[in-house]
């Protein structure tokens, strides 16, 4: 046995640290400890403040889905104060929400999560000519040919197409070749590229993909210039409670939205969905057909057992989330509760997850057992509304309080609470939602939106592909990753719906952006409470504010990585980080690519890199396989 | 491994590409340095001669924004920042490498580059309870920095967490948060600030310590003068209208939609220094005040306190106010010239603190 830190974890966002104990000789996790390592106190810092502008301080709780929050936010209030916002207002922030999370799972997959699957350096041995025609073969092979309702096609052609011939991977080959012999690694020093793992890819694909890595280390910016010209700046783009500030007319080339300005939102959509489909998708789907035919599939953990989501994309208007209006026109309606998938679709058990359940003070709570706070009266359970956010901080189980060797799992070992339904932990994130669409829409629960037609179509398409189950490749590492692109994919589609949408209202001689008959604070009640409901990248997120005199009177938020990352709670069981690292094989314990793996097929929103210690707390050998770091 | 032989021209040369990119690159540098086109030889020789420059990167309290940031260069572009001008060593949001190989590689290169290497820190040091609100490798953040920024010959603050303390700063600071400047002393420190800087601001600080061997200009407080020199209000699109009295009363009204000037719904871009007004966002293609949002100054120290952001900054003379554009007619000359005339007294004041501040740098810098 072998106990195992990393921490920080690399290639996320924010803090994490996770420690395993690992069976060397069958290289079984036997415990598996997963812990938030910051807290900056947003929850507090809020308080008091104008709800006007809560949506700007708590946007700063990450800048990588850098506009969730502020959306979560806006909704919350909104509720709050009962304000519905026009229809222009919903469109642009759908597509704003939409384009966010393509680019965000783009940069996940290509630049987060990729070099855990592919290595700069097994691309040195590919032939260029073969992988060309690899390129072509998975372009023709892996491309899923979905569409969605779109009247505006103003794209002549889709200018995002991979260069896939045989000059231009020897390029990028060459270019690789000079970097590794100039001994400037850079971002690619001291991976473990000896890993077993990354043999089990061609060479050719490891060049494909690399190329790729580098070709949208380019273009992923380009795919929220939406975020750019309606809010004005990404990260951190602008709203208003109401609706948008981005003021529309078709008279005024000063206005910030005009038909120019509309024009460079259109031709960046068309790049999302050329980079999604001639890209993104074909990519992880040339990988991931390799993996599911060697029946790579572990790492499900609680993602077969119980996944959860709030749905999103109202298709127009609505007028509150607490009343269930936010709930009534949703196009992705993975709103609800699915218990046991892995045992396929059938025996999977659906529970709704109704408007009211929000208020019910039984259905939704946080607890803090092993988290670094505490509740008044030794309360166990508080749902958000009644939240508290005290910090109580105790000392790990080895090392001292500010040096650590190994936390206490028995104690209070992570800035994350413990988020539960009935009683419950739950993973959320894509996997989830298309878990709980497919088994609604199978089951006979609802009849398909257009949205979720094409998320059953695309699951469908990727059984075949696999040969497998849909229970069998989703319910893994593997699977997050693979639905996760089929998402990108699918919310191009959106972005391009939404923008149809906006262009047909505008024309229809509606330009309200704002809705301000509640804006002064004399119009609100002395006393209010909402619920923002967003589906962010990486799942299901939810705020909760309480309004009292015109002040933010008490704020949580439940973010997705809150639910994923939480550590166990006595009752409720492990959280998804710990469940799938506990269903996770390790091959060599030292180098736990696997773990790692694992990890970032979530895309982890806490922080960044990795030390490896031995249950003493001693480093433990450290292995170069980058020959260039011995100099 | 030792790459401080290298120069930029060097590299170029070692990795096939022609004289001809070469030049290209270093045009590209000019104009997003900010400089003249005839300073484009003094840059063709500046990287002909000048070392690469090891950079280390690391995360305290932060969202990672000004990572995203970086990624989001245009000119240059953040593949071009990130494998072909500087040589970033250390960034665990990028890196390929986890764990003990990756710290290792971290401490070596401060070990070989000693005294050589560009820090850039990306958030706030949190020091309430002996830093354990941010842990990292089992360790308080402020440990990890202050060994970094020993051997470090540069540190770049970046984001206005780094610079200023940023949002956890904000009250009650729960965490105690200050900035990078608040804990190192001694050392040359540069302020990028900006929730997050501009993509550009960030790579043309970068660029210039790479290229010239030298840090940019510096305002009295650290800032980078050809990023952070104008005031946003000074090179605003919408200034115009501040100057005729035409401005937005709410959100989405007559003014709204013909651009006017978004002053009274809080816009702090008259007390803002940044780049937002003359360099914009993705390459001049918007910033918040021309897509109808008031500037909530986020490159300011303590703007998170400033709240609330909806209301309007006292003491800026306000030429004249208008309801809406049918009302722009009616106003009087006399009045809108009175207007002007009290807006220009404040500019005025302002340009001669301004030159107080500079004369003060002046004196500081003959020390």
């Amino acid at each position: 046995m072998k106990r195992i830190v990393v921490d920080p974890v690399n290639r996320i966002e924010g803090h994490l640290r996770v420690e395993v104990v690992v069976d060397e000789a069958t290289g079984k996790v036997t415990e598996a400890l997963s812990s938030g390592t910051a807290w900056r106190g947003i929850e507090l810092i809020v308080k008091d403040r104008d709800p006007r502008d809560a949506w700007l301080y708590t946007q700063r709780i990450c800048g990588v889905c850098t506009t969730v929050h502020a959306l979560g936010c806006l909704r919350a209030v909104e509720d709050a104060l009962g304000i519905e916002i026009p229809k222009n207002a919903n469109y642009i922030r759908n597509i704003m929400a939409a384009t966010q999370c393509l680019q965000d799972h783009i940069i996940h997959f290509y630049h987060l999560h990729a070099l855990d699957w592919v290595s700069p350096l097994a691309a040195l041995k590919a032939d260029p000519a073969a992988t060309a025609a690899l390129q072509n073969t998975v372009l023709e092979t892996y491309h899923l040919d979905l569409k969605g309702p779109r009247s505006y096609d103003l794209d002549a052609y889709p200018k995002e197409f991979p260069k896939g011939s045989a000059v231009y991977f020897k390029a990028i080959q060459d270019k690789v070749r000079q970097i590794v012999d100039s001994g400037q690694l850079g971002i690619f020093a001291a991976q473990w590229w000896d890993h077993p793992d990354y043999d089990i890819l061609p060479p050719e694909v490891h060049l494909m993909a690399v190329a790729h890595y580098l070709n949208m280390l380019d273009k992923q910016r380009e795919l929220v210039t939406s975020h750019v010209v309606f809010g004005g700046k990404n990260p951190h783009p602008h709203y208003v409670v109401g609706g948008m500030p981005c003021s529309i007319s078709m008279q005024d080339m000063n206005a910030p939205i005009n038909s120019a300005r509309l024009a460079v939102v259109e031709n960046s959509l068309g790049v999302g969905v050329a980079a999604a489909e001639l890209f993104y998708v074909p990519d992880v789907l040339a990988i991931g057909a390799i993996y599911a035919q060697k029946g790579l599939l572990d790492g499900g953990g609680l993602a077969g057992k119980r996944v959860l989501g709030f749905g999103d994309y109202p298709e127009d208007r609505y007028t509150g989330t607490t009343n269930g209006d936010f709930h009534k026109n949703l196009l992705l309606r993975s709103n609800g509760v699915v218990e046991g998938f892995a045992g396929g679709v059938d025996k999977a058990v659906y529970h709704e997850l109704s408007p009211e359940d929000l208020s019910d003070q039984e259905v939704l709570t946080e607890g803090v057992e092993h988290s670094w706070y505490s509740y008044a009266n030794a309360q166990k359970e508080k749902h958000p509304w009644q939240g508290e956010t005290t910090p109580q901080y105790t000392a790990p189980k080895e090392g001292d309080r500010t040096h650590w060797q190994q936390l206490n799992e028995d104690g209070k070992y992570s800035w994350i609470k413990t988020p539960k339904w009935r009683g419950q932990t739950a993973e959320v994130g894509p996997l989830a939602r298309y878990i709980i669409v497919y088994t609604k829409v199978k089951k006979g629960v609802i009849e398909p939106t257009w949205v979720e037609k094409m998320m059953v179509e695309q699951i469908e398409a990727v059984s075949k592909h696999f040969k497998l189950a849909a229970q069998v490749w989703m319910v893994s590492t593997l699977g997050r990753t693979v639905i996760r692109a089929l998402e990108g994919q699918l919310m191009a589609h959106i972005s391009q719906y939404y923008f149809d949408k906006l262009v047909k209202n505008i024309d229809a001689g509606d330009t309200a952006v704002a809705n301000m008959e509640k804006w002064e604070p004399a119009t609100w009640p002395a006393k209010a409470r909402g619920v923002g409901l967003h589906e962010a990248p990486r799942g299901a997120l939810s705020h909760w504010v309480v309004i009292r005199n015109g002040k933010v009177d008490n704020y949580q938020a439940i973010v997705p990585s809150t639910w994923n990352a939480c550590p166990r709670d006595g009752q409720a069981g492990r959280g998804a980080y710990e469940q799938t690292m506990l269903e996770t094989k390790v091959k060599i314990a030292e180098k736990p690519l696997e773990i790692l793996k694992a990890i970032h097929s979530f895309d982890p929103c806490l922080a960044c890199a990795t030390h490896l210690y031995d249950v003493t707390g001693k480093p433990i050998t450290v292995v170069h396989t980058d020959p260039y770091l011995r100099n | 491994m030792d790459q401080l032989g290298t120069t930029l021209r060097e590299l170029f040369e070692k990795r096939n590409l022609s004289r001809r990119t070469f030049l290209k690159t270093c045009a590209t540098l000019t104009a997003i340095l900010g400089l003249a086109p005839e300073m484009l030889q003094d840059v063709v020789a500046a990287a002909e001669r000048k070392l690469l420059v090891p950079v280390i990167w690391l995360h305290g309290h932060e969202c990672t924004g000004c990572d995203e940031t970086l990624l989001r260069s245009q000119t240059p572009l953040a593949s071009d920042v990130l494998l072909n001008m500087i040589s970033l060593e250390y960034m665990d949001v990028l890196a390929a490498a986890a764990g003990e190989p990756l710290e290792e590689h971290l401490q070596q290169v401060m070990q070989a580059y000693k005294g050589r290497y560009i820090l850039a820190v990306e958030g706030a040091v949190p020091l309430e309870a002996d830093g354990i609100y941010c842990m990292v490798g089992g360790k308080p953040f402020v440990e990890n920095l202050r060994q970094a920024a020993a051997g470090a010959a540069v540190i770049l603050e970046v984001g206005s967490c780094a610079a200023w303390g940023g949002i956890q700063a904000a009250k009650p600071n729960p965490t105690k948060s200050v900035s990078v400047s608040d804990v190192i002393h001694g050392k040359t420190i540069v302020k990028i600030p900006g929730c997050p800087p501009i993509p550009e601001v960030l790579t043309g600080v970068i660029m210039h310590y790479t290229l010239f061997g030298k840090l940019p200009p510096l305002d009295s407080v650290g800032r980078p003068k050809q990023f952070y020199g104008n005031r946003i209000h000074d090179t605003c699109y919408r200034r115009p209208f501040f100057d005729s009295g035409m401005f937005v009363e709410k959100f989405d009204d007559a003014g709204s939609k013909a651009g006017w000037c978004l002053y009274k719904m809080g816009c702090r871009a008259p007390e803002a220094y940044n780049s937002c007004g003359n360099m914009r966002w993705w390459n001049g293609l918007s910033y918040p005040v021309q897509s109808g949002a008031p500037c909530v100054a986020c490159g300011a120290n303590n703007f998170w306190d400033q709240d609330p952001f909806y209301e309007r900054l006292p003491g800026i003379p306000v030429p004249q106010t208008v309801a809406n554009a049918d009302k722009v007619g009616l106003i009087t000359a006399g009045v809108l010239t009175l207007g002007v005339a009290a807006h220009g007294a404040a500019s005025l004041i302002q340009s001669k603190k301004h030159a107080a501040e500079e004369e003060e740098k002046a004196k500081e810098d003959e020390k």
